[in-house]
């Protein structure tokens, strides 16, 4: 386990330097930020006096090597535009984020779990093709489609939902709704296979053959095996709900850091920029990491592996 | 299934858990709801370029002049009178009685500290650019200053309105790391709370020097999906949005919830010609080839048709509302023919083809639609286009800034709330500007000329004159003056203002 985990630690080092990288250099390719900093009537020594002074004048190499010998340090030095640091504008929008993506996790395995044991046991039946249409129907519908549409039955016509905001269980509901179904229809299918190939195995007939109620057979022998696959693809997943929550964060007006780091990659503010993209790939590492040790945990074969 | 049930019990359990939002005192009768797209940086207005830090900044802190949205004048804020002692110098007498509401008199010395501080590039402020004439301010007496110009200085008066009078003791004590989101102002509103990127919470400030403004408490949210502000704005979550694009207009006053409410803004809209060859050799550099341009487009009928009446023809580039615009100058009106002529004594008798650069709606509604239309029109006389689109604002005038636009291509400028030609002029038009694609040193002369004379009459003709020379030389392809789009909720009365600085105090519940 030690071992593991210091090679996880390696890989996360790498991961996040290579990522800081690529952001540092799609950034620098996108043009001058101060264009976007100054009014546009600011005269010429004002935008070279401005490009000096955040350091742009210097050569690119040199400009990366700063910003990593002081990000190392959790410096990630002053936004631009906010005049704050950076770090802080992000970890003070990181909760809302990460409070929406368990959410929406939870709402997914909450559909999930549910529709895809009940798929699994009635195999080829009406509920199973029920079950099949509601996967694809879900996985076809764009997020920002379901959003709007949520908004405009909940709060315009029924008016018992607010509409976005943040701040009580009810502004929880729409967006978490929104962002789990995106994600049901992939985990309930996974837990659809998952069932019907534990429940072939010989340990179900075994567990049948002692007398074990059915519900007991499902939920205690099938149920824990088929855990394992999904787990793993919810954690691989969990970069794709952060991506998720950037559309579900726009739409619900949801103040986290997945809006902050679209409005800075728009605003061109460098250093918000490269503190959100750091902290988002330290998160993702991070439940990955949660991920493989929770299936050590469920499966005695993989401990004993490691 | 028993751990899914669990599962969801958990969640329901930790949402109730969660705090709720600051529920604080207020009602929702004494609450007016205002929405932007995106929130503010800092609340230090001469430290952003950003219209929301402008719109909340008149909240809570107050200028030493402000607009008048009736007369479309400025008009005295926290000056009362002002007056040009000589070409370089004006004295601005002060309103007494009026407190910080940090409890301090606000007096000479707090409009010192405020230029100063602001004037100073140490401090690295934004806003400098637009006061850099400034050359000093000496405190006459408690009531009194007197600015100092770098020449004469004009717009003067117009720029009073555009810096935010912050409290010496704030500059000197706190410093300026505080003062990015502790407000310290004179304004109608002082600010409670902001929770950033979600809302700001405003409290009427009861020591105002002004009007009284009739909703006890401002709340700003930012919402930055216009789909779901107007959502918001019908189910009684906002009540007022801007910027609503002209087909949802429609949506909204038949919803019975809310109506919309327009006004001309300040900002123009025109397509660029390159007449100086800043791309290179192009057909544009003939003046009978730009007239054709102007003669071939129905620009009235693309207001009335594609931008549903939102806009208003203008002859050249200067806005009806800016001072210095003459009425006298008329638009061009279409001739297909004419054009057709004019292009063939050009040498162009069968047309030719041009590169024509394009950008996203986020600035000038409807543009994909309006740009397609002026290239229809322009094909049948034989100006054939070829399009080419950046949908990003910043890398789109990145591209006009090093050159790199085509030999026609759309802008706009929104004057940064000045209403005054010089305006437009001087920062877009002459040779020397990194936006300018037209180069008349006959244009730039007078653009000199009228901003080097405090003689309002003097200044008006050279303009007249600038206006002329505009038309005749086809400089643009002239287009409109825009209206922007405000949506209202029915439970209060507002009206769309014409500066586009939206002022939550002049709100009042409607009368039922």
């Amino acid at each position: 386990m030690r071992r593991y985990l210091t090679r996880q630690l390696v890989q996360l080092v790498v991961v996040i330097l290579g990522i800081s990288l690529l952001a540092f250099t799609i950034l620098h390719v996108l043009g001058d930020p101060v264009l976007l900093l100054l009014p546009q009537n600011a005269g010429k020594e004002e935008f070279e006096r401005y490009r000096h002074l955040l350091g742009l004048d210097q050569p690119l190499y040199v400009q990366y090597w700063k910003f990593l010998s002081r990000a190392v340090l959790g410096d990630f030095g002053k936004s631009w535009y906010a005049d704050t640091p950076a770090f802080r504008l992000v970890v003070e929008r990181m909760p809302p984020t990460i409070y929406l993506t368990f959410a929406g996790l939870l709402v997914a395995l909450l559909i999930a779990l549910p529709l895809g044991i009940l798929a699994a046991l009635r195999r080829h039946s009406w509920v199973d093709s029920l079950c099949t249409a509601v996967a694809v129907a879900g996985q076809a519908t764009p997020l920002f489609w379901l959003g709007i549409m949520l908004i405009i039955v909940f709060a315009v016509r029924l008016k018992v939902l607010p509409a976005s905001g943040y701040g009580t269980w009810q502004h929880f509901l729409l967006p978490s709704f929104c962002l789990g179904a995106a994600l049901a229809p992939i985990t309930m299918r996974l837990v659809r296979s998952g069932v019907i190939e534990v429940m072939n195995m010989e340990f179900i007939k075994t567990a049948r053959a002692k007398g074990v109620a059915e519900p007991m057979v499902v939920v205690k022998h099938a149920f824990r095996n088929a855990c394992i696959p999904v787990i793993t693809v919810l954690g691989l997943q969990f970069g794709q709900l952060l991506g998720g929550a950037i559309i579900t964060e726009t739409v619900f007006a949801w103040p986290g850091v997945a809006t902050l780091t679209v409005e800075s990659i728009r605003n061109q503010d460098f250093p918000v920029v490269q503190c959100a993209v750091v902290m988002l790939a330290l998160v993702i590492v991070v439940v990955n990491l949660l991920v493989d040790v929770a299936v050590a945990m469920i499966d005695p074969r993989i401990r004993a592996g490691a | 299934m028993g751990r899914a049930v669990a599962l969801g019990f958990a969640w329901l359990l930790g949402l109730a858990l969660l705090p709720p939002a600051d529920a604080g005192a207020q009602t929702k009768d004494d609450t007016v709801v205002y929405a932007i797209q995106s929130d503010m940086q800092n609340w230090d207005p001469p430290n952003s370029v950003l219209r929301e830090s402008i719109i909340l900044g008149y909240h809570v802190f107050d200028h030493l002049a402000a607009r008048d949205l009736k007369t479309g004048k400025v008009a005295p804020a926290l000056a009362l009178s002002w007056k040009n002692l000589d070409e370089t110098t004006w004295e601005v007498k002060l309103r007494p009685n009026v407190k910080f509401h940090d409890g301090s008199k606000f007096s000479a010395k707090d409009v010192k500290a405020s230029f100063d501080r602001v004037l100073n590039p140490e401090n690295k402020l934004t806003a400098r650019g637009n006061h850099t004439k400034i050359k000093s301010v000496e405190i006459v007496d408690d009531l009194t200053v007197r600015f100092k110009t770098d020449g004469a200085y004009p717009l003067f008066v117009e720029r009073l309105s555009a810096l935010v009078m912050q409290s010496e003791k704030a500059i000197k004590e706190k410093g300026h790391e505080w003062m990015q989101e502790n407000p310290v102002g004179t304004g109608p509103y002082k600010l409670v709370k902001w929770n950033k990127k979600q809302d700001h919470l405003m409290v009427r400030n009861d020591d105002y020097w002004g009007p009284k403004p009739a909703f006890k408490y401002v709340r700003v949210r930012i919402i930055p999906e216009q789909a779901t502000q107007i959502a918001e704005l019908m189910s009684g979550g906002v009540d007022v949005i801007k910027a609503v694009p002209p087909d949802q207009m429609d949506v909204i006053n038949k919803s019975g919830q809310a109506r919309t409410s327009t006004s001309p803004i300040l900002r123009t809209a025109f397509l660029q010609l390159d007449q100086a060859g800043r791309t290179g050799k192009n057909p544009f550099q003939d003046k009978r080839v730009r007239q054709a341009a102007n003669l071939a487009v129905d620009i009235d009928g693309i207001i009335k048709h594609v931008l549903n009446g939102l806009g208003d023809r203008t002859a050249t580039v200067i806005n009806p509302m800016a001072f210095g615009f003459d009425p006298n100058v008329k638009p061009y009106k279409q001739d297909a023919a004419a054009a057709k002529k004019l292009l063939a004594d050009a040498g162009y008798p069968s047309g030719f083809e041009v590169g024509f650069l394009t950008t996203a709606p986020i600035v000038e509604p409807a543009l994909p639609q309006t740009s397609e239309a002026i290239s229809a029109d322009l094909a049948k006389v034989g100006i054939k286009t070829k399009k080419r689109y950046v949908g990003e604002v910043g890398p789109y005038v990145n591209l006009v800034r090093d050159s790199k636009a085509d030999p026609m291509f759309e802008w706009s400028w929104g004057y940064y709330s000045i209403f005054d030609a010089d305006a437009i002029l001087y920062d877009v038009m002459r040779c020397t500007e990194p936006y300018a694609y037209y180069c008349n040193k006959a244009l730039d002369d007078l653009i000199i000329q009228g901003r080097s004379t405090l003689d309002q009459k003097k200044r008006a003709e050279v303009y007249a004159q600038a206006q002329k020379l505009l038309l005749d030389d086809a400089a643009y392809l002239y287009k409109w003056g825009l209206r922007g789009v405000w949506g209202i909720s029915n439970r209060i009365d507002y009206e769309a203002p014409r500066d586009e600085i939206d002022r939550m105090f002049l709100a009042t519940p409607r009368k039922k």
